[in-house]
């Protein structure tokens, strides 16, 4: 074995190799980090050119751009408030409020150790656990999906701010707006026209609800943030507030590797999971939301963490469990490699050669992210008058690529109109978001396990997973219910 | 890296060299596939575009356009210019969809034919321990459970869907109330629905099968395709065990275009057709898929209509919709 | 009218209005669903409900004066409210008119005009080169690297292939 593993370092630590991994890696973080661009698009983009590549490499270049992507959507949820990808907009919550602060390095730094640790951790998990976490994920069926996506909603309570009904609110738009189009039965809702039968992509919606009103307000109030994100400088995480968040990083990274390991979860609802998760156990709690580190560090190490553990279904169980990875299965089966458990016996030369690679692939994420740092730390230096239209600019283009659709640049900039009347009301746009990502999950698991059981109510509750979840939004929701209660007993006390 | 340099460079002087031969094309083309990227259409689409490039002189852009049952990336290629720069993967749904959904946005016959491409084969797979060893055993099966057996299936009037309901239907059943539906999305989701014994059993495109089959987590009872599959020489086909309608039944892609494209893109990409039939590229990624090449050998037309025809009686007897 | 109030009412308005109008046009119940398998219908209805009765609380209990404290409003440069409404309604007419204009001037063309108008707006009469090198080379540059990196193809409008765009 262990020659065997030699052999596959010797093949796959080639100059070639490396190449093409850094311009994965990096093509992937710039992507991330323009907001319009999408992770899914850099890696469906790239799959033609897999047709002429060795497998291996095919699949590294795949797999860099899906990590650096997902890191890269922290750089302008940061800088600009924009999440590049729906997996960063928890990291948004408190990095931008930390760039206000004049630490945009400090989040950016964060974001990159807590991402790269994620990954590292991910790709470990990837190698050494694959068959058991493949196991579990099998067990994991419509009732305990249902269950699992049920708590993961509960993250809203924690991401809405000074109002906890004002959050519940967004949350119940967000779920309403993600039944628009054709649900899993095949039946249209909401199809007022034709467009909308396809239903709306999160792509438009998450960047006009976050990106666009922050133009509207620009052109509006013209009132200049607090903006002091000029002073990026070299604004080192230092040892003590990396131990600090140490925990959460941790957790982070395994709630990603467990969510992502599980197929069609992928890395947003396990950002939103961990960030949540983190909110109630951390002592550090009361900040989230207003510039905590440990909120950055929850968020994305649980986003990267969940990249390289889609690999596992993958690789496992021969299932694609996202859209990246059944981009990837398509690349593995123009190569003539067939994933599943066969690929362990057939190709284990292949296979270690992967690992190898991915593991390299940490080291450069790191790279790669202190570099485009850098160069994304510009940014900060344009004036809030002109980056806004810019990036309303590059949002018109991206989102048209995406799928060639007006449609989708409509729904865009209608979003970024509803976006600016949230914040005319004081409604938080991130419960929108992430319910409008779980929302799907959730109605179609329990419709599913509803049809499974014929209508009977208790397979919700038929499974040792399903206990455990039921007890924990139980006991989430009961702690809210306290909280709020002592909240308002709070400031009757100030009145009086 | 050679390779990747040597087909770029292939491609570059077949470009050249094509370049005068006609008109058209003067730019990229645009193949718009109406499904997500990644399933067996995004590859089948993927193939045609590697492998009529050199052919046709101008590189063929990818563009996955999603939803409402194919219908949206139809009704965008219907509604483009009819100037050969705008072209549709159809799959079997662009037949299916119109002929058992009311509200589908686009008519099976709103485009022009360019051709056929290839024929994907379904296949009626259980876990390999179910102890079910022939579909009569399955048949059996779902007539004892009163309904309690669960199948996987993209939708109800999904392709996958008719695979089971026709099966259902020839075996004397209820096709709609025999066996329980439980919809997913995708081939992935589909399997990882059987494989994890959330689902009894389905009856999905091979692609997404094949993989488990091949490993023994799966075992393959019956497929839903013309002849019997190179890969699975021991599967009977659904005609050969006599069941009548899903014999029938099958997947398949097809090139279309908008309404009235002119005669010569038509000719022009009907000569590309005919060189990617014996491509090596095409072939084995084909193979590769599981599915088999039918350029030139199927009119087109003739057989849209047929499918149609097929669907929407199927829909009518089932009670999707009214006689 | 204070805003919490005027809140509470829309959000009620709002999920009524999906609840009564809405779903019973445009959510059909299909010819044949499984009679145990929840329609399509359930889920929606069950969360517009939902959300009316969030907005049923957030009414009442600012009418019983236990909503919170008032926030305060938004930070802006001072204008007369009447200029920011106008200022928002020029944002909205902004928008609408690209779609507007798109199957006229192609879509370059249309984001130049979008992005230039979006700057005026914002109020910057500053940095003119800045402004017209983001409005007017910002699109031409990114129309060009998406056509050859991406082949994507824009809508070129009645007006693009006039003037080769």
């Amino acid at each position: 074995m262990l020659n065997d593993i030699l052999m596959a370092l010797q093949a796959v630590a080639t100059l070639e190799n490396l190449l093409i991994m850094i311009a994965g890696i990096w093509g992937g973080v710039i992507i991330g980090a323009i907001p319009g661009m999408t992770g899914t698009m850099a890696v469906t983009l790239a799959l033609p050119f897999t047709f002429y590549m060795d497998p291996v490499p095919s699949i590294l270049m795949l797999v860099a751009l899906y990590k650096g992507s997902t890191y890269g959507g922290s750089v302008s949820a940061i800088l600009i408030k924009t999440p590049g990808t729906a997996s960063a907009a928890c990291t948004a919550l408190d990095g931008y409020p930390l760039a206000q602060q004049g630490k945009a390095g400090k989040a950016l730094n964060m974001a990159l150790y807590s991402s790269v640790t994620g990954d590292f951790i991910s790709n470990l998990s990837l190698i050494f656990l694959a068959a058991p976490l493949a196991i579990l994920a099998l067990r994991v069926g419509p009732p305990e999906y249902f269950m699992l996506m049920l708590f993961a909603l509960t993250t809203v309570a924690g991401v809405s701010g000074n109002s906890l009904l004002l959050g519940l609110v967004s949350a119940a738009m967000g779920l309403l707006l993600a039944t628009a189009g054709e649900d899993i039965y095949g039946s249209f809702r909401f199809a007022f026209t034709e467009d909308m039968q396809a239903g709306l992509s999160v792509a438009p919606v998450l960047i006009g609800l976050f990106a666009l009103p922050e133009l509207i307000k620009m052109i509006v109030m013209r009132a200049a943030p607090d903006n002091e994100t000029a002073k990026l400088g070299d604004q080192k995480v230092s040892r003590a507030e990396f131990m600090r968040s140490f925990k959460s990083i941790l957790r982070g990274s395994s709630i990603g590797v467990i969510m992502g390991a599980i197929p069609g979860i992928g890395p947003s609802a396990a950002a939103f999971f961990s960030y949540g998760e983190a909110q109630r156990s951390s002592k550090n709690g009361k900040n989230f939301g207003k510039g905590e580190l440990e909120g950055i560090a929850a968020s994305e190490s649980a986003n990267n963490g969940a990249c390289g553990a889609t690999m596992i279904p993958l690789l496992a169980l021969g299932v694609p469990g996202d859209v990246i990875t059944g981009v990837m299965l398509g690349a593995f089966m123009i190569q003539g490699l067939t994933p599943g458990p066969l690929l362990f016996q057939t190709n284990i030369h292949e296979i270690y050669m992967l690992f190898i690679g991915m593991l390299f692939s940490s080291v450069l994420l790191f790279g790669a992210g202190k570099l485009t740092m850098r160069m994304f730390s510009y940014v900060a230096h344009i004036p809030q008058t002109l980056l806004t239209p810019t990036v309303l600019l590059l949002c018109l283009f991206g989102i048209y690529s995406i799928s060639s659709s007006m449609f989708d640049v409509t729904v865009l900039l209608i979003m970024g109109c509803v976006g600016f009347g949230m914040f005319l009301l004081n409604i938080p746009a991130a419960p929108f978001l992430i319910a409008f990502i779980l929302g799907p999950m959730i109605e179609d698991n329990l419709r599913r396990a509803l049809a499974i059981s014929r209508g009977e109510p208790g397979i919700l509750l038929s499974s040792p997973i399903t206990w455990v979840f039921a007890a924990l939004i139980i006991f989430v929701v009961t702690l809210t219910v306290r909280r709020e209660i002592h909240k308002a007993k709070e400031r009757k006390g100030e009145v009086a | 890296m050679k390779k990747l340099i040597t087909g770029l460079t292939l491609a570059a002087t077949m470009a050249a060299g094509a370049a005068f031969a006609a008109d058209y094309p003067e730019k990229a083309v645009t193949l718009v596939i109406p499904y997500g990227p990644g399933g067996a259409s995004d590859l089948a689409g993927r193939a045609l575009s590697e492998s009529a490039k050199p052919y046709l002189g101008q590189p063929v852009t990818v563009v996955n356009k999603p939803g409402a049952g194919g219908m949206n990336g139809a009704r965008f290629v219907t509604e483009s210019d009819a100037d050969g720069y705008t072209l549709l993967l159809a799959r079997v749904g662009m037949a299916l969809t119109p002929a058992v959904n009311p509200q589908a946005s686009v008519d099976w016959d709103a485009y022009t034919f360019v051709g056929a491409l290839e024929a994907t084969p379904m296949i009626l797979a259980v876990k390999s321990d179910a102890p079910y060893e022939t579909v009569k055993d399955l048949t059996d099966a779902v007539t004892e459970s009163g309904g309690r057996m669960a199948y996987a299936a993209s939708g109800a009037t999904s392709i996958d869907g008719f695979t089971v309901q026709t099966l259902l239907s020839d075996a004397g059943l209820d096709p709609l109330t025999a066996a329980t539906l439980v919809p997913y999305k995708g081939g992935g989701a589909l399997a990882t629905a059987l494989l994890g014994g959330h689902v009894d059993f389905l009856a999905i495109s091979a692609g997404s099968l094949m993989p488990h089959i091949e490993s023994g987590d799966m075992k393959a009872l019956m497929v839903f395709a013309p002849s019997r599959m190179d890969n699975l020489p021991d599967v009977p086909t659904a005609s050969e065990l006599g069941y009548e309608q899903a014999g029938q039944v099958t997947g398949w892609s097809a090139l279309y275009a908008p309404k009235d494209l002119p005669a010569d893109v038509v000719a022009k990409w009907q000569g590309v057709l005919e060189q990617v039939a014996t491509d090596e590229t095409w072939l084995t990624l084909a193979e590769r898929r599981g599915s088999i090449s039918t350029v030139g050998s199927i009119d087109m037309p003739a057989y849209a209509k047929a499918q149609y025809e097929l669907f929407n009686g199927l829909a009518k007897k089932f009670g999707y919709i009214p006689e | 009218m204070t805003k919490s109030l005027f809140r509470g009412i829309l959000i009620t308005v709002l999920f009524a209005f999906v609840a009564f109008v809405l779903i019973p046009i445009y959510v059909p119940r299909p010819a044949f669903i499984p009679g145990f398998a929840p329609p399509p219908d359930m889920w929606p209805r069950v969360i517009s409900i939902i959300g009316m009765g969030l907005g049923l609380v957030a009414f009442c209990l600012t009418l019983l004066g236990k909503g919170e404290a008032e926030d305060p409003a938004p930070k802006s440069d001072g204008a007369p409210t009447k200029t920011l409404i106008l200022r928002a309604f020029g944002a909205a007419a902004a928008f609408a008119g690209f779609i507007v204009i798109l199957p006229i001037v192609g879509f370059a063309i249309g984001a130049m005009l979008l992005t230039g108008v979006c700057i005026l707006l914002t109020g910057e009469r500053g940095h003119v080169i800045w402004a017209v090198a983001i409005s007017v080379l910002g699109p031409l540059a990114l129309t060009f690297f998406f056509q050859k990196a991406l082949g994507t193809q824009f809508p070129q409008g009645v007006l693009g292939p006039v003037i080769g765009l």
